[in-house]
C-alpha cells in the first residue's frame, strides 16, 4: 500500500523500489522520488523507499481493463515491511521460485527432479501453462464456436452469390451444350474457375485479416493501455483459413454449376 | 401491384437465392442478436444476482473486493452496530477461508468454508436437513453432499487452511445439520459454511471477531443510498460498496473483455451483412435492368422502382431477421453453456441474458442494415437511363 | 372502348375546330457526348402527330429513328428543339411528371417485349392500372376487356414463359393499353417474330389504331411500314422523307 508519494523528506539511503508506469503516472511519480511503503490497511508500519526506476508491467490477459500500480522491492525489503509483528526473522516464506534453465528442454526432468528431492514443492514448467489455464480454454472454445456460425452464415452467402454468378452464364452455357460440349468438360472449367476465384479470394482475405490485426491491437492497447497481443495471425491461422476457404468456394461453385447444368441446352440458352 | 406485392414476386421468382439470402442473415443475425446479449449479459445477471441475496450493501477493510483484501477487524460488533441504524434491515459478517472436508473412510474433498454471524438471515438456501445453530455444526452444498456422501446428521472431520501464512491446523469435527444453496457456488464448487465462531476457531483460534465482509440490507422505506451514507458516517474507516457500484467494478474488470468482444462482432456482422445483401442487390438489380428501363418507360415513376428495390431489402432482411430470433436464442444456451465453464464463475450467472432493450436494437440494426444495403442498387435504379438501357438490351 | 379516348371535347385547340397534335416536335436534335467525340443521333428534326395518326418511321440501322422514338415518349429529353404534349412543353415537367405522362397518355410497346417473367399474363396488364390508382373492379373489367381484345383470354394465368413470341407480344401491346393512352410508341415491335406471327400483331396495331390510338411504328420492315398511313424515312438523323398512303 502506498502511503505517501512524492516531495517526502528522505530518511538516509532509502532502499530502492522500481514501480509500474500506470502507477507513476496515476501518482505522478518520477525516478529519484521518495515514497512510503505499507503493508497494513491503517498504515502502520510504513517504511520509505527512493524509486529507482519506472518499468512497464508484463501483459497480463487476467488484469484486462485494471490499472496496474505495482511496485517491485528487493525480497529481503518486502519480507521486512510483510513480517507479523513479534515474527522472528527467517519464518518468512515466498510462494513460488522461477527458475531459467541453461537448457529450457531440460524443464520438464528439472521439475520431476524438485519433486523428488523436496517433497511439498511443486515444480512445472512453464510452457504450455497458458493453454491449460481454465479460463483461456474455455475463451478459446467460445472463440471457435463464434468462427464455426460465421464460416456457416459465409458458406450460406456464398452459395448465394455463386448461384447467382453461375446463372448470369446462363445463354452461355445453355449454347455451349447445344452445341455439343459435354458436361464434365464445361464442369471442369467452372472447377478452375472457382478454385483460381476461391484461392485469388481467400489471398486478399488474410491481406485483410493482417491489416484488421494491426488495427485491433492498436486499438485495444490503446483502450486497455496495455502491450497484449489480442490478435495475431500465425502462419498455422493462415494455413486452416485458406484450408477452409478454398474449398468451400470451389465446393460452392461447383454445386451452382451442377445445379445450372442439371437443366437441358434449350431452355439453358433460350431467354 | 404495390411495392412491397412486387418485391415478394420479384424474390420468389429466384427461389434458391432468395433463401439462401434470408438463411444469410439468419445466421449473421442470430451471432448479432447473441453479441447484443452478450454485451450487458454478464452485468445485467451479476446484478440480478446480487440483488437476490438480499443485502445491497458490502463493507471492507479496503476498496478491494470483499474476500481479497485484510480481514475486518471487531467484525461482529460493527456488523451489530450496524444492524441497529435506523435505515438497516439487516447486517452480518462473513468470513471465507478453505477447508478440506472428510467423511471417515472416505477421501478428502476441497471446499471453500464460510463463517458467518450476525442476524438469523443466512446468505444460503435451505434444501434438505435444518440450518446451522450453534455449536460445531456446518451446512454443505449438494456437490459437497455428493462427492463427499455426506447427509444431514453426519459427523465430518474438517481441516480448515485460513490464511496465506503456512500453517499446520489441527482438524475439527463437525456436524452436518443440513443442505444448502449457495449463490455465489460455481457449478462443480464445494461449499460448506459454519457461524463464524466455528470458522474462526478452526482458524486456530485467532482473530475471532474478525470478517472480511459484512453485508447489509437497507429498509424497504430506505434508500441504499441513504444506508450506505449511514454506515459510511458510522464507520468511515472503512469501505462501503454498494451492489451497483459493485457490478460497476465487475464491468470495468474481467467483464470488459465481453463487451469489446461483442462490440467488434456486432461491427464484423454488420459489415458482412450489409456488403452480402449489396450483392445480392446488386446482381439481381443488374440482371433485370431491361425490366426496370420497361417498366419506367411504362410510366413508373423513379421513386417507385427505388421502393421495389428497398422493399426486395426488407423482406430478405427481415425475413432473415425473424429466423434469427429462435436461432440466436438456441446458439446463445450453447455458447452460455461454454462459457459459463471459465473458472469462478457463479452458477447462477449468466453470459447471455434477454432484454428488451436487446431486441428494440436488433431490430433497429436490422432496420439500418436493409436501408443501407439498399442504397446502392438503389442508385443503380434510381439513375437507370431509360433509353440507353433500352438499346443496350436489344444489343445484347 | 379499348383505344385510347387521347383528345377529349375540351381540348381542342385555340379556335376550338381542330383538336390539338398528340405530339408536336420542332427541330429537336439529340445530341450524345461520346469519348471519340459528340454523336448526333438526331438532327434538327420537326413533326407532328395528330389524335389517330398512324405513322411509321423507317431507315437503317442508326439512323436515329429509336432515339427519336423515346424523344417522342418522353423517355428520352432533346438536347435542342421543343416537343410538345397535347400542347405542353415537356421541357419544363419534372421527371415525377414525366412518369405520369407516360403512365396515362403513353404506351410502349418493345421488340423485346420486357414482360415481367414472374408475373402471369393478367398480373402483366393489370401493373400499369395499379400503379395508375385504377380502381380493383375497374382493373378486372379492363384486363379481361384487354386480354379477350388481343385474343389471349385463355392464357390470362399463364407466365411469359409459357407463351409462345406472338403471344407474349400481344400481352404487351394489352399492357401498353392498359391505361388507355392516346399515343401507342412501338419499337421494332415484330422485329423478333417471324413473318406469319409478325402480320398477326401488324393487324392487331392496326385495329388499336382504327379504335382511336395514335400510332408511332419503328421499323426496318417495308410491309409493316407500308400498312401505315404517314411514312417517316431517316438517314443520319435527319428525316429524308415523307411518304402518306390513304
Amino acid at each position: 500500500m502506498l502511503v505517501a508519494a512524492g516531495a517526502v523528506r528522505a530518511a538516509e539511503n532509502p532502499a530502492s523500489v522500481l514501480i509500474s508506469r500506470q502507477l507513476a503516472e496515476g501518482e505522478h511519480l518520477s525516478v529519484g522520488d521518495t515514497v512510503r511503503l505499507a503493508a497494513a490497511a491503517d498504515g502502520s508500519g510504513a517504511r520509505e523507499f527512493r524509486i529507482a526506476g519506472v518499468y512497464e508491467p508484463t501483459p497480463d490477459p487476467v488484469k484486462l481493463g485494471a490499472v496496474i500500480r505495482e511496485v517491485r522491492l528487493h525480497l529481503p525489503d518486502l519480507l521486512e515491511l510483510t513480517r507479523q509483528p513479534g515474527m522472528p526473522a527467517g519464518s518468512e516464506y515466498v510462494r513460488n521460485i522461477n527458475v531459467a534453465l541453461v537448457d529450457p528442454n531440460d524443464a520438464r526432468a528439472f521439475a520431476r527432479d524438485v519433486g523428488a528431492r523436496m517433497p511439498g514443492i511443486a515444480a512445472r514448467p512453464a510452457s504450455g501453462a497458458a493453454g491449460s489455464t481454465g479460463p483461456f480454454v474455455v475463451l478459446e472454445r467460445f472463440h471457435l464456436a463464434i468462427a464455426i456460425v460465421t464460416i456457416i452464415a459465409s458458406t450460406v452467402f456464398l452459395l448465394a452469390l455463386t448461384l447467382m454468378l453461375v446463372d448470369e452464364r446462363r445463354p452461355t452455357v445453355g449454347v455451349l451444350r447445344l452445341i455439343g460440349l459435354p458436361t464434365r468438360r464445361i464442369l471442369v472449367q467452372l472447377f478452375i474457375e472457382g478454385v483460381l476465384i476461391a484461392t485469388a479470394g481467400s489471398l486478399f482475405g488474410l491481406v485483410l485479416a493482417l491489416g484488421a490485426e494491426g488495427i485491433i491491437n492498436r486499438f485495444f492497447q490503446w483502450r486497455y493501455d496495455t502491450a497484449l497481443v489480442f490478435v495475431r495471425v500465425t502462419p498455422e491461422v493462415a494455413a486452416v483459413c485458406v484450408a477452409i476457404a478454398v474449398p468451400l468456394g470451389v465446393s460452392a461453385t461447383v454445386v451452382a454449376a451442377w445445379a445450372l447444368l442439371r437443366r437441358n441446352g434449350l431452355s439453358l440458352a433460350r431467354r | 401491384m404495390n411495392a412491397m406485392g412486387f418485391a415478394w414476386r420479384s424474390l420468389v421468382r429466384q427461389p434458391a437465392r432468395a433463401s439462401l439470402g434470408v438463411l444469410g442473415v439468419a445466421a449473421v443475425g442470430a451471432l448479432l442478436f447473441d453479441m447484443l446479449l452478450l454485451s450487458q449479459g454478464l452485468v445485467i445477471s451479476m446484478r440480478g444476482l446480487l440483488e437476490r441475496t438480499g443485502f445491497d450493501l458490502r463493507v471492507t477493510a479496503t476498496d478491494a473486493l470483499p474476500g481479497q483484501g485484510p480481514l475486518i477487524p471487531d467484525a461482529i460488533t460493527r456488523a451489530d452496530a450496524i444492524a441497529h441504524l435506523p435505515s438497516v434491515r439487516s447486517a452480518i459478517a462473513l468470513r471465507f477461508a478453505n477447508a478440506v472436508v472428510q467423511k471417515e473412510g472416505r477421501r478428502g474433498q476441497y471446499t471453500s468454508f464460510q463463517g458467518v454471524a450476525g442476524t438469523n438471515t443466512h446468505p444460503w438456501t435451505m434444501l434438505r436437513g435444518r440450518d446451522i445453530a450453534n455449536g460445531p455444526e456446518i451446512v454443505i452444498n449438494e456437490n459437497t453432499s455428493r462427492r463427499t456422501q455426506l447427509q444431514p446428521g453426519d459427523r465430518v472431520v474438517v481441516r480448515a487452511s485460513c490464511s496465506d501464512n503456512k500453517q499446520a491446523l489441527p482438524p475439527m469435527t463437525f456436524t452436518v445439520s443440513g443442505v444448502a444453496e449457495f449463490p455465489f457456488d460455481t457449478p462443480n464448487g464445494a461449499t460448506v459454511a459454519t457461524s463464524i465462531d466455528m470458522l474462526a476457531a478452526a482458524c486456530g483460534g485467532n482473530e475471532l471477531d474478525a470478517a472480511d465482509v459484512i453485508m447489509v440490507a437497507s429498509r424497504e422505506n430506505a434508500s441504499t443510498d441513504a444506508a450506505a451514507v449511514d454506515v459510511a458516517q458510522l464507520l468511515p474507516e472503512l469501505n462501503v460498496l454498494s451492489n451497483a457500484e459493485a457490478v460497476s467494478r465487475f464491468e470495468r474488470g474481467g467483464f470488459t473483455y465481453f463487451r469489446q468482444i461483442s462490440t467488434v462482432l456486432t461491427t464484423v456482422t454488420l459489415s458482412f451483412a450489409v456488403l452480402l445483401i449489396t450483392v445480392l442487390l446488386t446482381v439481381s438489380v443488374n440482371q433485370r435492368l431491361g425490366e426496370i428501363a420497361a417498366l419506367r418507360a411504362l410510366g413508373f415513376s423513379r421513386w417507385r422502382v427505388v421502393a421495389d428495390v428497398l422493399c426486395e431489402s426488407v423482406l430478405i432482411v427481415g425475413g432473415g431477421g425473424l429466423l434469427s430470433l429462435p436461432l440466436g436464442a438456441l446458439l446463445a444456451a450453447g455458447l452460455d453453456r461454454i462459457l459459463k465453464r471459465i473458472p469462478g464463475i457463479p452458477a447462477e450467472v449468466h453470459f447471455f441474458v434477454f432484454e428488451p432493450s436487446a431486441l428494440r436494437v436488433h431490430l433497429l440494426l436490422l432496420v439500418a442494415t436493409a436501408i443501407i444495403a439498399a442504397l446502392y442498387p438503389i442508385r443503380i435504379v434510381a439513375r437507370l437511363p431509360i433509353a440507353a438501357t433500352l438499346r443496350d438490351e436489344v444489343i445484347g | 372502348m379499348i383505344g385510347g379516348p387521347a383528345v377529349q371535347a375540351d381540348e381542342r385547340g385555340p379556335t376550338g375546330s381542330a383538336p390539338l397534335c398528340v405530339v408536336e416536335a420542332s427541330h429537336v436534335s439529340r445530341v450524345f457526348p461520346m469519348p471519340a467525340g459528340p454523336v448526333t443521333a438526331v438532327a434538327d428534326v420537326s413533326l407532328r402527330i395528330a389524335p389517330g395518326d398512324h405513322l411509321a418511321i423507317r431507315g437503317p440501322s442508326g439512323c436515329g429513328k429509336s432515339t427519336l422514338l423515346h424523344m417522342l415518349g418522353c423517355v428520352e429529353a432533346p438536347t435542342a428543339g421543343t416537343l410538345l404534349f397535347q400542347g405542353k412543353d415537356v421541357s419544363i415537367l419534372s421527371d415525377r411528371q414525366r412518369s405520369l405522362l407516360r403512365l396515362r397518355q403513353i404506351g410502349f410497346v418493345f421488340q423485346r417485349f420486357f414482360l415481367l417473367p414472374m408475373l402471369t399474363a393478367w398480373e402483366n396488364v393489370e401493373l400499369p392500372q395499379s400503379e395508375a390508382a385504377v380502381s380493383k373492379a375497374e382493373r378486372r373489367k379492363r384486363t379481361g376487356e384487354l386480354l379477350d381484345y388481343v385474343g389471349l383470354g385463355a392464357r390470362a394465368d399463364h407466365r411469359p414463359s409459357e407463351l409462345s413470341g406472338g403471344e407474349m407480344q400481344r400481352v404487351a401491346i394489352a399492357r401498353a393499353l392498359a391505361n388507355r393512352p392516346g399515343l401507342l410508341l412501338a419499337d421494332e415491335p415484330t422485329g423478333e417474330l417471324d413473318r406469319a406471327t409478325g402480320e398477326q400483331i401488324a393487324a392487331l396495331l392496326d385495329r388499336v389504331n382504327a379504335d382511336g390510338t395514335a400510332l408511332v411504328i419503328v421499323t426496318h420492315d417495308p410491309a409493316l411500314a407500308e400498312r401505315s398511313t404517314r411514312v417517316l424515312t431517316m438517314r443520319d438523323g435527319h428525316i429524308e422523307s415523307e411518304a402518306g398512303h390513304a
